[in-house]
């Protein structure tokens, strides 16, 4: 499906395990296995709690695996310390969900989206109004927001701004984590083709996370979905709808309520919720909900397993094994 | 006749005028959206409706008839028998709406005792069976919890149950999915829908997801700017409108298998 000289980044066997109060563990990510490609998009889908960001904040230094190794530029990410930390993380930046908490609100937008250059020494004080006028329009704002703050702004034009921030040291990957979740559909869309547009100009590698299937497939190359922990499944964006097969993504795909649907059609929820994850079921984390529930599917946890070029699923039903 | 006539009202804040030439119909058993973005003032017209505009909010023009009597002059005592009776609402986060220090049971029989002469013990009964009614699994569990160790979805579905005690006629949900899972979105939604089929509820809900409300809905308001820019059966809505607003806010909406940016 993709080429594996593409790959820019991995992650192997990444596991983060917070201790709680109780003495017990609490697992964020078990056993996590993605590649980000070279100018493409990652989209990792979940419901709340099921460990998608944690994820995604490894890749921005903003927490550590306690196992497994991130590897990037040949080199494991996770051990970087001091110098080579500060000199990688402007290689990978971060858009985040609410741009209205992640601004300094004291701040005007021209120091804002400068901050990270100065910080690197790539501009002088005095060409800083030009460089912002020039990141503001790749964001097509006109230049004069500079002079702004960030709350005269709309949720839409914020958002523009933060990703005119997370370019300006123009990175290979961008993380973005439910950048677009705050907004209008209307405002949605048009976030979506300027990240798109700037994706394709740039060549820019994206980890994208969203909890809505539909809206994702419409922009990702790859989309991974995780349930408590882990990687259940992993497909090509553009073929979701039709390769997609792990009871739970079905799920999630059925839970999407999108205009074109038919509306004489049964919605049929996911039984309950997601069990805590400080009580993970041995054996597939989904059982308690799966309808296809079996005997093997308590006792023996199921491995991601290649069925079709570029997906992965782990489910007993699939993949080599007699079904469950 | 209409069970709700909400008819060419204004609503201003102060001096801010924020809704303007509202008009919307309602029928018994019916259900209708009203979608917009934010800032529209959708949430403004379904608070108008119940009295609970905030902070200085007054409709100033126009009427509001349910079931045959204006809702515009209550006074209070006449407001708590409707609200929560005749009419209830669901919030965004419905456990905001609980007292965080007291338990749901609590909360839920002083709601009951409202609205009945019965003792703290029958009105916790009553809340108790009126959970297990509305499918939430171990009632008396939910009974004995605070708001805060309650997921979202499931203090949702406790809000839910809360409002439909008395099986109103009208149930308004303001964004009553917003904040919650794709899955557990869907479960809200099924409930709703439940309570249409069951107790023939006219429901309006107000929301910005347009999937939701067109699954929903039999009509379809659009809102902007504090006006209604279109309104509708949801096949005109969506397929058939000549409003250019209306067609680019559909165009907008992501939908499985459309259309992709990459």
């Amino acid at each position: 499906m993709f080429d594996e000289s593409e790959v820019l980044l991995e992650a192997r066997h990444v596991t983060r395990r917070f201790p709680t109060n109780s003495g017990r563990e609490l697992v964020a990510c078990n056993d996590v296995n993605l590649k980000l490609y070279r100018g493409r998009t990652l989209g990792l889908v979940g419901e709340s709690g099921c460990g998608k960001s944690t994820f995604m904040r490894f890749l921005v230094w903003l927490d550590k695996p306690t196992e497994g190794e991130i590897i990037y530029k040949g080199r494991d990410i996770t051990k970087l310390k001091g110098e080579e930390l500060h000199e990688m993380r402007q290689h990978i930046q971060m858009v985040f969900q609410d741009p209205s908490t992640s601004f300094n609100p004291k701040m005007k937008i021209r120091d804002i989206v400068c901050e990270p250059l100065l910080n690197y020494h790539r501009i002088r004080h005095s060409e800083k109004d030009r460089k912002a006028r020039e990141l503001l329009q790749m964001v097509e704002l006109p230049g004069d927001f500079a002079d702004r703050y960030p709350h005269n702004m709309s949720g839409g034009q914020r958002q523009r701004v933060a990703i005119a921030r997370a370019l300006a040291l123009e990175p290979e990957i961008i993380v973005m984590d439910e950048a677009t979740s705050a907004l209008d559909v209307s405002v949605q869309e048009t976030i979506i083709q300027l990240i798109t547009k700037l994706q394709r100009e740039k060549n820019i590698t994206i980890g994208f996370i969203c909890h809505n299937l539909g809206f994702i497939q419409s922009f990702s190359h790859q989309i991974a979905v995780m349930y408590l922990g882990n990687i259940v499944e992993v497909m090509p964006g553009d073929q979701l709808s039709k390769v997609c097969c792990h009871p739970y993504s079905r799920a999630l795909l059925n839970a999407v309520f999108d205009t074109k649907m038919d509306f004489s059609r049964k919605i049929e929820p996911i039984k309950g919720e997601p069990p805590s994850p400080l009580d993970v079921p041995a054996g597939c984390p989904f059982q308690d909900r799966c309808e296809y529930c079996g005997d093997r599917c308590r006792h023996e946890k199921p491995r991601l397993t290649e069925i079709g070029p570029g997906h992965e699923v782990a489910c007993h039903r699939y993949g080599g094994g007699e079904g469950a | 006749m209409a069970l709700l006539d909400i008819k060419d009202i204004d609503v201003s804040y102060g001096k801010q005028l924020t809704v303007k030439d509202c008009s919307i119909e309602l029928g018994e058993g019916r259900i209708c959206s009203v979608v917009g973005e934010s800032g529209s003032g959708k949430t403004t017209v379904i608070r108008a409706v119940l009295g609970l505009l905030p902070g200085g909010g007054k409709v100033t023009k126009g009427d509001i008839v349910y079931d045959g009597r204006s809702l515009l002059n209550l006074n209070k005592k006449e407001w708590r028998a409707l609200r929560g009776h005749d009419i209830s609402m669901i919030f965004q986060d419905s456990g905001a709406m609980m007292n965080q220090t007291r338990l749901i049971g609590a909360s839920f029989a002083e709601c009951i005792r409202t609205h009945e002469n019965t003792s703290k013990a029958d009105a916790w009964k009553k809340g108790a069976e009126m959970l297990s009614r509305m499918r939430l699994p171990d009632p008396e569990r939910i009974m004995h919890s605070y708001p805060f160790q309650l997921s979202g979805g499931m203090r949702q579905r406790v809000g839910i149950a809360m409002g439909m005690t008395y099986q109103p006629k009208l149930l308004l949900a303001d964004e009553p999915t917003s904040a919650l899972d794709v899955t557990t979105q869907a479960q809200i939604v099924r409930q709703m829908m439940t309570l249409r089929d069951e107790y023939g509820t006219s429901i309006i809900i107000v929301t910005h997801d347009i999937g939701v409300a067109a699954y929903m809905a039999d009509h379809v308001v659009v809102m902007k700017d504090g006006r209604i820019e279109d309104q509708g059966d949801r096949d005109h809505i969506l397929n058939h409108s000549e409003n250019e607003y209306t067609r680019r806010l559909i165009a907008a909406v992501p939908s499985l298998g459309g259309k992709r940016y990459v």
